[in-house]
């Protein structure tokens, strides 16, 4: 049984700067409650709205990047409902069937699943720029538990792309891609960071034939994606083999148990009595095309083929792409290294990798070495200047501690007297060296520990020492 | 009755004293505001008396900003920091806006002093005055009478002379038709050339802030001072407003009146004959009049009531009793508390446009009213746009004379008749004067409309009329 999945993503648009209509800062991770609020996010009597050029300009550019139908004027719709988190008790986003024209209709995102490295496709239904609420803050816990309850304005009034797909996702798994790429796309463009806290939420729609279509709302990450809808496909599928119905609902994705939940409430038909926002002339999307245009320039999906045009493996190629500062590293050292994909290595694997065990970020371009750095030692390693143990080993775990420091500081000593070294352990191990002339092949692996030991923090390549030790012994 | 002089002349010759002045209507105050009810709150006297004395010594050294020491009155719908804004309303019994509205930023730095914040229906809603939280207010000319509204203190305060300035809004005629029942002078200026921040909205795409004053000279004057771009008003408009002091009445040679037969059939005789009357003393001089028939008028209010209600259910959302919490609430949860804010704190006029305003935006009625209206809307405009191309547009601002206290209270709809002649400026967003035709037996205005950004047009006209009617500067006390 397949699911059709839809999913309907929220992206606040932490780069803007500000808020969508004031000067608020648009990441008030780390303030004080209600310290991030001026009269128009507070929504106070009189306190107007002035559209956020730059979160304009990057919801268009998420537009282009899903190759949308852009409409030649966004118009600012109100939607009403009571919530305490909503101070006007309204929300400013668009709604076409009341005059509101939205971002972007009928788009499409290619993405790339990992799973299988297949690309795959979901169309866009539309894209909305509009108001997050405030947060409620529950002193007692949880919206049950809880006395009373706390709001927090910081949130308000933040520039919130909301980004609704048709039902083309085949899989959780897929939907889980979905979610990954299209975030990595509207990094690029410079709109999120998504990797703040709390950046991006995620509703699903999924069913499976023969049942009603299942909202689950209110997950926070990607890896819940793929698990909340997984958890609803199983759920959905045992009702279906058991030959029960599935009812449309909305469930509610616990991140703790890791189970979908009945929402208490059935959902009334919603009145939102959707206007035209009188405070906000439409927004004329032509003289900002060519802003938004440039901030699509660098693609993922640009870059990716760019660097597998250069040979180098898809796999590769998408973790460098995943980490912006290594997709720049690359893009700027690649036409100072003979073989891309020496360089391709450095950066996506063993760099990478090196990062993640000393629990540095890869998304941090502070924590990654200048590209003359990259490309010199990319040329060293092309040279067979240092072999790939004493790079992984020694060279790259330098850098990581200081990605500034000059590569010379950071190269290992070129181990001379290696012939030396070989006959010293020859006479140190007459045993061993009698083990490997009797026939026992792994002596001699003992013995090119044995060299390597000696040399300490020396760079050497051991099919040298094998090679050495081979010819000293006479081939065995 | 009682005239003054042009307060423009007196800033300009340097003879205005503000300490004086204030000591003076510090006096009409103590004698008249109990019974008049114009303000719903007043600045206190020493504060005022301070700012007076700092304004007169700016004048000696020579240092006098445009409106130095001048007494201006604020409706209590426009934002003063730190000063208790209602609306009229219990909603806002205790709201006190952390920011100015632009037009009072631009009021204090051209040195104008506010004696206080004034009395008007509540949030704006309603034609008479009656319908504030804090009582009515009555109209000086004839204290059993209404001063129209909702700009009602802020005309009231002008008839008695407490002050020689004042803000009003307009949404549907609520500056002008309180300066025409009280014989003062009103400008409903082109939408988009006076800033809204910090105008409590009642609905948005149709108001404006604007000047009121007892001579057209000296509302061009306040009007200079509170015109201009804003950039925190999305709607605002790039515009500069006339100069003041290069005013001159226009030759009535180069007069060309447009006349709409269906509002002049909808007046009462008095209000008729005294418009006529000015008609054909402009005619004498050389004006020509040209009546013409504007068939839309039937549909004018029922179109603006509709667009009206449906923004101002939408802008009154905000006030559920949690971020304007004003009263001893027995709400144990959140819903409770709207529940018991809307009912205890909103009037019944409030009430009535908020449940119409919902009305006409739900599902399946939508289209029926709220989009219905907005094509009216247009079609008025274009109309209207076509006519004042040409000609300004000359017809009585009330259909009727003050009305009594209570007189129209009773039917919604005769309420709202009275804004017949106005709403036809909102709708289509163009400038409109009034001022006072004659004051005998009761007050009588004149609205003009003009092209948009055309106020100067109507000021010259404006001029030209004040030679005519001798009203300038008129008040009641």
């Amino acid at each position: 049984m397949r699911p059709v999945i839809g999913l309907e993503v929220h992206v606040q648009l932490t780069g803007a700067g500000s808020k969508l209509f004031c000067g608020c800062k648009a990441d008030y991770r780390g303030m004080p409650p209600n310290t991030n609020v001026c009269p128009v996010c507070l929504g106070l009597p009189g306190a107007l709205p002035v559209p956020n050029r730059r979160a304009v300009v990057q919801a268009l550019a998420a537009a282009m990047a899903l190759k949308c139908r852009i409409p030649g004027a966004i118009v600012f719709t109100r939607k009403h409902y009571f919530y305490p988190d909503l101070p006007k008790n309204y929300q400013i986003t668009q709604f076409e069937r009341a005059g509101g024209a939205p971002v972007c209709t009928s788009g499409v995102l290619e993405y790339l699943d990992p799973a299988g490295w297949v690309w795959r496709r979901a169309r866009i239904r539309r894209i909305n720029l509009e108001e997050d609420p405030g947060r409620s803050v529950y002193p007692g816990g949880s919206i049950v538990s809880s006395e009373e309850v706390l709001v927090d304005y910081n949130r308000s009034g933040v520039p919130l792309l909301e980004i609704v797909t048709e039902p083309d996702i085949p899989s959780p798994r897929a939907a889980r891609a979905f979610v990954e790429y299209l975030l990595l796309t509207l990094e690029y463009i410079g709109a999120v960071n998504p990797r703040l806290e709390g950046a991006f939420r995620v509703d699903a729609n999924i069913s499976l034939p023969g049942g009603e279509r299942v909202e689950v709302k209110n997950i926070g990450s990607t890896l819940e994606v793929e698990r909340a809808l997984e958890y609803e496909y199983k759920r959905q599928r045992l009702i279906l083999e058991r030959g029960g119905r599935v009812e449309r609902e909305t469930r509610h994705w616990d991140a703790h148990r890791r189970m979908t939940k009945p929402l208490r409430h059935k959902e009334e038909e919603a009145e939102y009595l959707y206007m035209p926002d009188p405070d906000l002339p439409p927004v004329l999307t032509r003289p900002l095309l060519g802003e938004a245009e440039a901030l699509v320039a660098t693609s993922p999906r640009r870059l990716l083929d760019e660097i597998t045009g250069d040979g180098v493996p898809l796999e590769v190629a998408w973790s460098i792409v995943q980490a912006r500062p290594a997709a720049s590293l690359y893009m700027e050292a690649r036409g100072r290294v003979r073989d891309p994909r020496v360089l391709a290595r450095l950066l996506g694997v063993d760099y990478k990798g090196a990062l993640r065990e000393a629990g540095r970020g890869p998304h941090d371009p502070s924590n990654w070495p200048p590209a003359e750095t990259m490309a010199r030692l990319a040329r060293l390693v092309e040279e067979g200047e240092y072999p790939p143990e004493a790079v992984r080993g020694l060279i790259i775990p330098g850098l990581v501690r200081d990605p500034q420091a000059s590569l010379e500081t950071v190269l290992p000593e070129k181990a001379e007297g290696l012939e030396a070294v070989v006959d010293e352990v020859i006479r140190a191990y007459p045993r061993a060296v009698q083990d490997y002339m009797s026939g026992k092949r792994r002596a001699l692996d003992y013995l090119v520990g044995q060299v390597i030991r000696r040399l300490g923090r020396r760079a050497v390549d051991p099919r040298e020492v094998r090679r050495l030790l081979e010819e000293r012994l006479g081939g065995g | 009755m009682k005239k003054r002089g042009s307060l423009a002349q007196q800033l300009a010759s340097g003879v205005y004293n503000p300490v004086e002045r204030l000591e003076e209507a510090l006096y009409l105050i103590s004698r008249l505001e109990e019974e008049v009810n114009a303000f719903i709150t007043l600045l206190p006297e020493e504060r005022l008396r301070e700012e007076a004395r700092e304004a007169q010594r700016r004048i000696l050294e020579g240092k006098a900003r445009p409106l130095e020491g001048v007494l201006v009155a604020v409706k209590d719908n426009i934002s003063v920091r730190g000063l208790r804004a209602t609306a009229g309303s219990k909603m806002l019994s205790c709201y006190k806006p952390p920011y100015n509205a632009h037009v009072v930023e631009r009021l204090v730095d051209a040195g104008a002093i506010i004696v206080g914040k004034t009395n008007m229906d509540e949030f704006a809603m309603g034609s008479t005055g009656e319908y504030s939280a804090y009582g009515p207010t009555r109209n000086p000319w004839d204290m059993g009478r209404v001063p129209g509204g909702s700009s009602s203190g802020s005309a009231a305060t002008l008839a008695y002379a407490a002050v020689d300035l004042a803000l009003g809004s307009d949404t549907g005629g609520s500056i002008r038709l309180p300066a025409a029942f009280t014989a003062t002078v009103g400008l409903k200026p082109t939408y988009g050339a006076v800033s809204r921040r910090g105008l409590i909205p009642y609905a948005n795409s149709l108001e404006q802030i604007g000047p009121m004053a007892r001579s057209v000279r000296d509302l061009a004057f306040l009007y200079s001072v509170i015109a201009g771009r804003d950039p925190l008003d999305a709607t605002s408009i790039d515009y500069q407003p006339p100069d003041p002091y290069t005013l001159e009445p226009r030759d009535p040679e180069a007069v060309r009146l447009c006349v709409p037969e269906e509002i002049i059939d909808a007046s009462e005789a008095p209000v008729k004959a005294a418009f006529e009357g000015l008609l054909s003393r402009l005619e004498a001089q050389g004006a020509t009049i040209e009546y013409f028939r504007a068939p839309w008028t039937s549909l004018v209010l029922p179109a603006y009531y509709t667009i009206a209600m449906a923004e101002a259910a939408s802008n009154l959302a905000r006030y559920d009793g949690s971020l304007y919490p004003c009263h001893d609430s027995r709400a144990r949860t959140w819903e409770e508390l709207n529940v018991e804010a809307r009912t205890r704190l909103f009037g019944p006029e409030v009430k009535r446009r908020i449940a119409m305003g919902v009305l006409v935006l739900s599902e399946g009625y939508r289209d029926e009213y709220y989009v219905k209206a907005a094509k009216i809307r247009r079609l008025v405009r274009d109309r209207v746009l076509g006519i004042v191309r040409e000609c300004i547009i000359g017809q009585p601002t009330s259909p009727v004379l003050p009305p009594r206290l209570g007189e129209r209270l009773g039917d919604p709809l005769q309420l709202y008749a009275l804004d017949i002649s106005t709403v036809t400026a909102n709708l289509a967003g163009v400038p409109a004067l009034q001022l006072p035709v004659s004051v005998e037996p009761l007050p009588v205005g004149a609205q003009l409309m003009a092209r948009p950004r055309g106020e100067v047009d109507l000021f010259e006209l404006g001029l030209l009329v004040e030679e005519i009617t001798g009203l300038a500067g008129v008040s009641a006390f």
